[in-house]
C-alpha cells in the first residue's frame, strides 16, 4: 500500500522531467505526442491517487529525508486528489485542442517551449494543491506566476508585452504580501508546516489577536490578487484576452483556482474556522465576492471584444467562489470547491469555443459574430451549453452550484444575499444570450452565410465535446462530489 | 514608540516594505517599479531572518570539540530566504527582459506613454 502513496511525487517529477526534455525534440509531432502521453499518464495517476485515498483515507507523504515539522510534506486527501484529477484532465483536453491550433497562434519553433511551460505550470499548480508547507506553497505559487507569464508572452506582440508586465507586477505584489503574511505567522508560531502551525496557533491565537488578523489579511489579499478577487482583478482582462487561445483557457480555468485551493487550506487547516470568525475577514470576503459577482458582470456587458467578455465573466464567477468562502460555513467552502470544478470545466470550454471562432472567422468583436451559428454550428452549440451553465439553467453545473450557494446562504442566515445571486444570474444572461441568439437567429444575420463554410473537422472539436460531457457529468454526480469535499474538509 | 525602538529590525523592515510597495504601485517608470519590487522582497527577507536571530548566538555549525553552552541561531529562516532570493532574482530577470520587449515595441519605458501610444493604435486599426 505504501507504494501507492508516492503517486503525487511521481506526478510532479514526471511533469518536470518531461518539461525539460521537450526543447530537445525536433519535430512538432514528437512534442505533441510526449506532452499528451505525459499529461494522460498524470491523469491516470491522479485517478489512482483518488482510489488510494478511498482505500486508506487521507495521508501525508514526506519529500526528502526529514520528518514532518522540519521537512516538506504533501498532504493528500479527497480535495487534493479530486483537484489533481480536474487539473490534469482539463490540461489534457486543452493540450489536445492545442495540437490542432497552437501553430496558428505562436511561431513554429516556439511550440516546444510552449509545452515546456505548460508542463512546469501544471507541476507547480499541483504542487500548490498538494503541499502541506506554507513556504513550499509560496515557492510553487511563484513558479505558477512565472510560467503563466511565459505562456502569455509567447504570442509575441505589443499587447501581450504590456499585459504580461501588468500581470507580473500585480502578481509580484501579491506574492510579496503572501510571503509577509507567512513571515508574521512564522513569527508567532515558529512553524511552517500547516498542521504544526495550527497546533501552535490554537494556543497563542487569543493573546495575539492583532497579529492573527494582520497575517490572515495579508495572505488573503496576496492570494486574492492571484485569483482575481474583485478590486484586484485589473490584470485579468488584459492578460486573458491577449494570450493565445489555449493559454487563455489554462489561465482562466486552472491558474486562478490553485490559489483558491491554497486559501481554503489556509482557512480551514491553518487558522480553523473558529479563529477566523473572531476577525472581520469573512465579512470582507463576502462583500468583495458580492461586488465581484455584480460588477464583473456589469463590466462584461460593456465590453466589445468577445474574449474580454469571457474574461470579465471569469471575474464574476470568481466572485461566487469568494462569496462561498466568505459565508464562513463548511457548506460555503464545499460549494466553493464545487464551483471551482464547475467553472474550470465550463470556462475552459468557453475559451476554446471562442478561440476557434476567432481563428476560423478572423473576427474579434462580439458584434461581428452575427450568423456564426450557420457557419460553425457545432462550436456555437458547445458555446451555448457553456453559456447556459454560466447563467444557471438546470442540469448544468452552474445551476447546481448556484442552488447550493443559495442553500448555504439561507443556512448562514444571510437572506439578503439571495437577491444578489439572482441579480448576478440575470446579468450573466444579459451578456451571454445576445451572442448566442445573434449567432443562430435573425434573418438578416444569417443571410449570405454559407452553411458549415467555416466548419472545423470533427476530430478538432472532440476535446470540446469531452469537456461538455464532463460538465454535464459533474452536475449529475454533484452530490457525490459534495460528499467527497465534505469528507475532505472534516479530516484534519 | 518604545516598542518600535526595541524591535528596530521589525520597524525598519516594515518601513522598507512600505517604501518598496509604494514604489512598485505608484511609479511610472518600469525600471523604478522593478527596483521597488526588489526593495519589497528584501524587506521581507530582513524580517524573516531576524526571526531566527538570537543576541550573541553562533552560527549553527556543530563541532564536537566546542562547548555546548553557547546558543545557536535558528538556521531555518536563513535557509528559506536563500530560496526566496532565488525566486526574487528570477522574477527580476524576467521583468527586466519584459522591459526590453516593451522598449522595443513602444520606444519608451514610461507606463503612461505606453498607454497613450496604445490608445492611438486602437483608434487607427
Amino acid at each position: 500500500m505504501n507504494n501507492l502513496k508516492v503517486f503525487p511525487i511521481i506526478i510532479i517529477l514526471l511533469l518536470l522531467l518531461t518539461a525539460f526534455v521537450m526543447p530537445l525534440i525536433k519535430k512538432r509531432k514528437g512534442v505533441f505526442f510526449l506532452s499528451l502521453t505525459t499529461v494522460a499518464a498524470t491523469f491516470l495517476l491522479s485517478a489512482g491517487m483518488l482510489r488510494t485515498v478511498n482505500l486508506v483515507g487521507s495521508y501525508f507523504i514526506k519529500v526528502g529525508p526529514y520528518e514532518a515539522p522540519w521537512g516538506i510534506a504533501f498532504h493528500i486527501g479527497y480535495i487534493e486528489a479530486l483537484m489533481a484529477l480536474l487539473f490534469t484532465g482539463v490540461t489534457l483536453m486543452i493540450s489536445w485542442y492545442g495540437v490542432y491550433s497552437i501553430h496558428k497562434d505562436i511561431k513554429e519553433d516556439h511550440i516546444k517551449y510552449y509545452f515546456t511551460l505548460v508542463h512546469i505550470l501544471l507541476a507547480a499548480l499541483l504542487g500548490v494543491v498538494f503541499t502541506n508547507d506554507l513556504f513550499n506553497g509560496y515557492v510553487f505559487i511563484e513558479a505558477v506566476t512565472l510560467s503563466s507569464c511565459g505562456i502569455i508572452i509567447i504570442k509575441n506582440n505589443k499587447n501581450t508585452s504590456k499585459a504580461t508586465f501588468k500581470y507580473l507586477i500585480m502578481s509580484v505584489l501579491g506574492s510579496g504580501l503572501l510571503l509577509m503574511g507567512i513571515a508574521f505567522l512564522y513569527a508567532i508560531t515558529g512553524q511552517l508546516n500547516i498542521i504544526a502551525i495550527n497546533n501552535e496557533l490554537v494556543k497563542v491565537a487569543a493573546s495575539k489577536q492583532n497579529i492573527v488578523t494582520i497575517s490572515l489579511s495579508l495572505i488573503m489579499v496576496g492570494l486574492g490578487v492571484k485569483s482575481a478577487l474583485f478590486p484586484l482583478h485589473t490584470w485579468l482582462p488584459d492578460a486573458h484576452s491577449s494570450a493565445p487561445t489555449t493559454s487563455s483557457a489554462l489561465l482562466s480555468s486552472l491558474v486562478l483556482k490553485a490559489p483558491i485551493v491554497f486559501l481554503i487550506k489556509v482557512i480551514y487547516q491553518v487558522y480553523g474556522l473558529e479563529v477566523i470568525r473572531e476577525t472581520p475577514i469573512f465579512s470582507i470576503l463576502l462583500f468583495l465576492g458580492v461586488a465581484g459577482m455584480i460588477l464583473g458582470s456589469v463590466f462584461a456587458i460593456y465590453q466589445k471584444e468577445i474574449k474580454r467578455v469571457i474574461a470579465y465573466s471569469t471575474v464574476a464567477q470568481m466572485g461566487y467562489i469568494f462569496f462561498g468562502i466568505g459565508l464562513g460555513t463548511e457548506m460555503g467552502l464545499m460549494v466553493s470547491l464545487f464551483h471551482v470544478f464547475a467553472h474550470a470545466l465550463t470556462k475552459a470550454m468557453l475559451f476554446l469555443c471562442v478561440g476557434s471562432m476567432i481563428e476560423q472567422s478572423g473576427y474579434k468583436y462580439k458584434d461581428e459574430f452575427r450568423g456564426i451559428g450557420k457557419e460553425m454550428p457545432v462550436t456555437l452549440g458547445a458555446f451555448t451549453l457553456g453559456a447556459l451553465s454560466m447563467v444557471g439553467i438546470p442540469i448544468f453545473p452552474g445551476f447546481i452550484s448556484k442552488w447550493y450557494f443559495s442553500i448555504a446562504t439561507i443556512n448562514a442566515n444571510q437572506y439578503i444575499f439571495l437577491a444578489f445571486i439572482l441579480a448576478s444570474s440575470l446579468l450573466n444572461a444579459v451578456y451571454y444570450f445576445p451572442i448566442v441568439i445573434n449567432g443562430y437567429f435573425g434573418i438578416d444575420n444569417v443571410k449570405g452565410k454559407i452553411y458549415k463554410s467555416k466548419y472545423k473537422p470533427i476530430k478538432e472539436v472532440l476535446p470540446l465535446a469531452v469537456l461538455a460531457i464532463a460538465m454535464v457529468m459533474i452536475s449529475g454526480y454533484s452530490s457525490v462530489l459534495l460528499e467527497f469535499f465534505k469528507l475532505g474538509l472534516n479530516i484534519k | 514608540m518604545d516598542n518600535l525602538m526595541t524591535n528596530y529590525y521589525d520597524s525598519a523592515s516594515m518601513i522598507l516594505f512600505g517604501v518598496g510597495f509604494m514604489t512598485l504601485l505608484l511609479n511610472n517608470n518600469l525600471i523604478k517599479k522593478i527596483i521597488g519590487m526588489n526593495i519589497m522582497d528584501t524587506s521581507i527577507f530582513l524580517f524573516f531572518i531576524t526571526k531566527g536571530y538570537i543576541e550573541g548566538g553562533r552560527a549553527p555549525i556543530y563541532a564536537a570539540t566546542q562547548s555546548q553552552s553557547q546558543n545557536f541561531m535558528n538556521p531555518l529562516p536563513s535557509a528559506l530566504m536563500l530560496t526566496g532570493i532565488v525566486v526574487a532574482v528570477s522574477t527580476t530577470a524576467f521583468a527586466l527582459a519584459l522591459t526590453i520587449r516593451i522598449h522595443d515595441a513602444y520606444g519608451t519605458i514610461e507606463l503612461d506613454k505606453v498607454i497613450e501610444k496604445r490608445g492611438l493604435q486602437n483608434e487607427q486599426p
